[in-house]
């Protein structure tokens, strides 16, 4: 690489940079603009904390510790977050294998298709109970709720992604008699990162979802309990106070795939040369 | 001409597709024998089966019947080919180094030793800086590059070209021209060129096969004695000329 090239290249990174950080900040303008709204009504109209309370109530509630209802927040907070983490990469994970299977065998794919659809299209909420029956508390009850939830449209995408290869690019290592691995290895699989990754953003929003859900009904521990218990005690504060928590968690684990996209597909930086 | 045995033959091939409506007889009969270190073109109207020809000779297609034979041996493409697609078909997730290196992996040779080789190609399509830049921020005349020094990694014998400079423009495919000829007499490798650009076919070939439309039958082999190296002037001799009524004449275009 000439120093003309080393430079054009930086210039681009920096402006992807530059545009991102840009749309960001757009975005935490909105956020902020939309709790000011949400303050300036609740003082407007005075309206009682246990029907809305105040973004600022529910701060302090996380804040400070109270005699009313004393959460250890830190202790839920992580609890969620571990739930979170390991059901979104154990769910990735598993449904990317599962995908990669499915695409290697029309077979196995043509009988198990199906079945993930119908797995798919059952309502969670119904399922969970029967869940936790089986398996008890604890964390993996809430992994594989969220498993289900979310490992769908993980499938669905890489398989697509791995499908969708250019015939053209195909006969280019065949000539070659490449194998049936090198082919998954060399085109299928690179080929798919697009569309694994958009993905996983989707699970990355299912994730949080289905680790909510498995602490609503699975779990004496994490911002899903909270949820209920204070929702029992009509103490609407900390239910706030969670569901802030639970859109700042989602709008990481969002962030942290976007960045590992970017970071696995260096080339998509690169587009848009003028 | 060519005193030594031919590097491939090629013997009544005959391909016949079949689709839903019936039989397709995408090459009539096809007969003819490439040298070493010839450059043979094959010119056609589109639809004649020019991509066919290729791909079976580079056993991406099942023939339907015919001879393809190398010294009365079977032939071997995945040693003995170097393809170039219309498209450059570069990946794009692989730096300029890598994309010309995908022959070596996948033929699972030692990709240590073809490093350096791969370096003088991309000196030799003249792309030397470029061994780390990703395909999107090449132009489409430096992508087809890229893919010539790929189709040539592993020193195959036959390099075959499907309208490789088919969708560039008029002056980088004059360009590219050049390039080809230059890279062919210094790399000493046999091309089968397909065209439809009767013009391109003659400067650059020794031997111009022209096919009729479908199903295809050879119509004729037509050696072009124009001197070598040819240059720009080549162009507008009268032999030249001489040479392209013939191919017209021959795809009743006169
Ligand atoms: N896979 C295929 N199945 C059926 N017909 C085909 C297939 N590939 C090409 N053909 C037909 O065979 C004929 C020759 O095609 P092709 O070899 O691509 O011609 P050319 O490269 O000379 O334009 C065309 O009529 C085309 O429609
Ligand atoms: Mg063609």
């Amino acid at each position: 690489m000439n120093i003309l090239q080393v430079s054009a290249r930086l210039k681009a990174l920096a402006r992807w940079v530059k545009q991102s950080v840009q749309k960001n900040l757009n975005s935490i303008f909105v956020v902020l603009g939309f709790f000011l709204f949400w303050e300036a009504v609740v003082w407007i109209f005075q309206i009682p904390p246990f029907i809305l309370p105040a973004p600022s109530t529910a701060l302090s509630h996380l804040l400070f510790p109270r005699a009313d209802a004393n959460y250890r927040w830190s202790y839920h907070i992580s609890s969620t977050v571990l739930a979170i983490g390991l059901s979104f990469i154990a769910t990735s994970t598993v449904g990317i294998l599962i995908a990669i299977a499915l695409a290697w065998s029309k077979r196995l794919k043509e009988i198990v298709l199906p079945a993930f659809v119908f797995i798919n299209s059952l309502p969670i909420i119904a399922i969970a109970p029967i869940i936790l029956l089986w398996m008890g508390y604890g964390v993996f009850t809430n992994m594989v709720i969220a498993f289900l939830v979310g490992f769908f449209p993980v499938v669905i995408n890489t398989i697509t992604g791995l499908e969708a290869v250019e015939e053209d690019l195909l006969d280019l290592v065949r000539y070659l008699n490449a194998s049936k691995l090198q082919v998954f290895l060399k085109i299928r699989i690179p080929n798919a990162l697009p569309y694994i990754f958009s993905g996983l953003k989707i699970c990355s929003t299912m994730s949080i979802v289905g680790a909510i859900v498995g602490e609503f009904i699975a779990s004496d521990r994490g911002l899903g309990y909270i949820i209920i218990n204070a929702q029992y005690s009509m103490n609407t504060p900390p239910i706030f106070s969670s569901l802030i928590l639970i859109s700042l968690a989602g709008a990481l684990l969002f962030t942290l795939v976007s960045l590992l996209e970017r970071i696995l597909m260096p080339w998509t930086a690169l587009e848009a040369e003028p | 001409m060519h005193g030594n045995t031919p590097l491939l033959s090629i013997r009544d091939l005959k391909k016949v597709y079949k689709t839903r409506d019936g039989e397709l007889e995408a090459l009539g009969s096809v007969t003819f024998d490439i040298y070493p270190q010839e450059f043979v073109s094959i010119v056609g109207p589109s639809g004649c089966g020019k991509t066919t020809l290729l791909k079976i000779i580079a056993g991406l297609l099942p023939k339907t019947s015919g001879e393809i034979f190398v010294d009365k041996n079977q032939f071997d493409p995945s040693r003995e080919v170097g393809f170039v697609f219309q498209k450059p078909l570069l990946l794009p997730w692989r730096k300029v180094i890598d994309n010309v290196l995908l022959p070596i992996e996948i033929l699972k040779l030692d990709k240590r030793r073809y490093i350096e080789k791969a370096r003088a190609l991309l000196e030799l399509v003249g792309l030397s800086g470029f061994e780390n830049n990703y395909p999107n921020e090449l132009s489409g005349g430096m992508q087809q590059r890229v893919s010539i020094a790929r189709a040539l990694i592993h020193d195959p014998k036959l390099i075959l070209m499907d309208e490789p400079f088919g969708a560039l423009d008029a002056l980088t495919r004059e360009r590219m021209n050049l390039e080809l000829l230059r890279i062919w007499s210094e790399s000493q490798k046999t091309i089968l060129f397909v065209t439809h650009g009767i013009q391109e076919a003659i400067f650059l070939s020794d031997r111009v096969i022209i096919l009729s439309a479908r199903p295809s039958r050879m119509i004729k082999a037509l050696d072009i004695e124009l001197p070598r190296p040819r240059t720009m002037e080549v162009r507008s001799s009268a032999e030249f000329g001489v040479y392209s009524l013939e191919v017209y004449r021959c795809l009743e275009l006169t």
